[in-house]
């Protein structure tokens, strides 16, 4: 799953430290996130989702082959 | 803002984590140290040796299980993974020496399949390595 965590995050100039703090997991999973090796559970894409004022479509967006399959 | 977790939780966990590992160390060697000498004794109380070290390993495991609870999603299936690995290689030892006791006698005292708890924990932790090395 594709995200657009390291730009949003950059947007307002966070660390993955801030990020980390804001959503109460450690930077490590931040930095797995952004670099897309973690998908995260449904229940932190929520909170990235209500942190950044975004729905979770707008944020993670599935594979392009996920999206084939779907289509 | 803040740039960094609370890690006074951390510290802590690790005190206590030091803390019972020591009560372990210091109890398992006393209890070993007892029986091995064969001071003379009633049953009782040397069942009650024995069975000192259980004690500090329980506390040990409610303190890993206090730490596990304590952690993120990603941390918690990194130990998980972790573990579903370790697990069988474990009881791969265990019946490797197992088997090994059929055809050739180990010596009880240095390198037999009633050591294979002590290599436990390096199993977890190499597997541990292993597993983070996927999200980093």
């Amino acid at each position: 799953v594709k995200n657009s965590l390291r730009l949003l995050r950059a947007e307002r100039d966070w660390t993955q430290a801030d990020l980390a703090t804001h959503l109460g997991v450690s930077r490590q999973t931040v930095n797995a996130v952004e670099t897309e090796k973690y998908e995260p559970s449904l229940s932190l894409a929520f909170k990235i989702a209500k942190l950044f004022g975004k729905s979770i479509e707008e944020i993670f967006e599935a594979d392009a082959i996920e999206n084939e399959k779907t289509a | 803002m803040k740039t960094r977790t609370a890690s006074a939780p951390k510290r802590k966990s690790l005190t206590r984590g030091i803390v019972i590992t020591a009560m372990w160390i210091v109890t398992y060697f006393a209890a070993r140290f007892v029986l091995d000498k064969g001071f003379p004794a009633p049953q009782g109380v040397k069942i009650a040796t024995a069975l000192l070290p259980i004690l500090p390993t329980a506390l040990f495991l409610w303190a890993v299980v206090s730490a596990i609870r304590g952690l993120d999603e990603l941390h918690r299936k990194v130990h998980l993974e972790a573990v579903v690995i370790a697990f069988p290689l474990s009881i791969l030892m265990l019946v490797t020496l197992g088997f090994l006791q059929l055809a050739v006698e180990l010596p009880a005292e240095n390198f037999s399949f009633r050591h294979v708890w002590a290599f436990m924990p390096a199993i977890y932790f190499g597997c541990l390595v292993f597993t983070w090395r996927r999200y980093q």
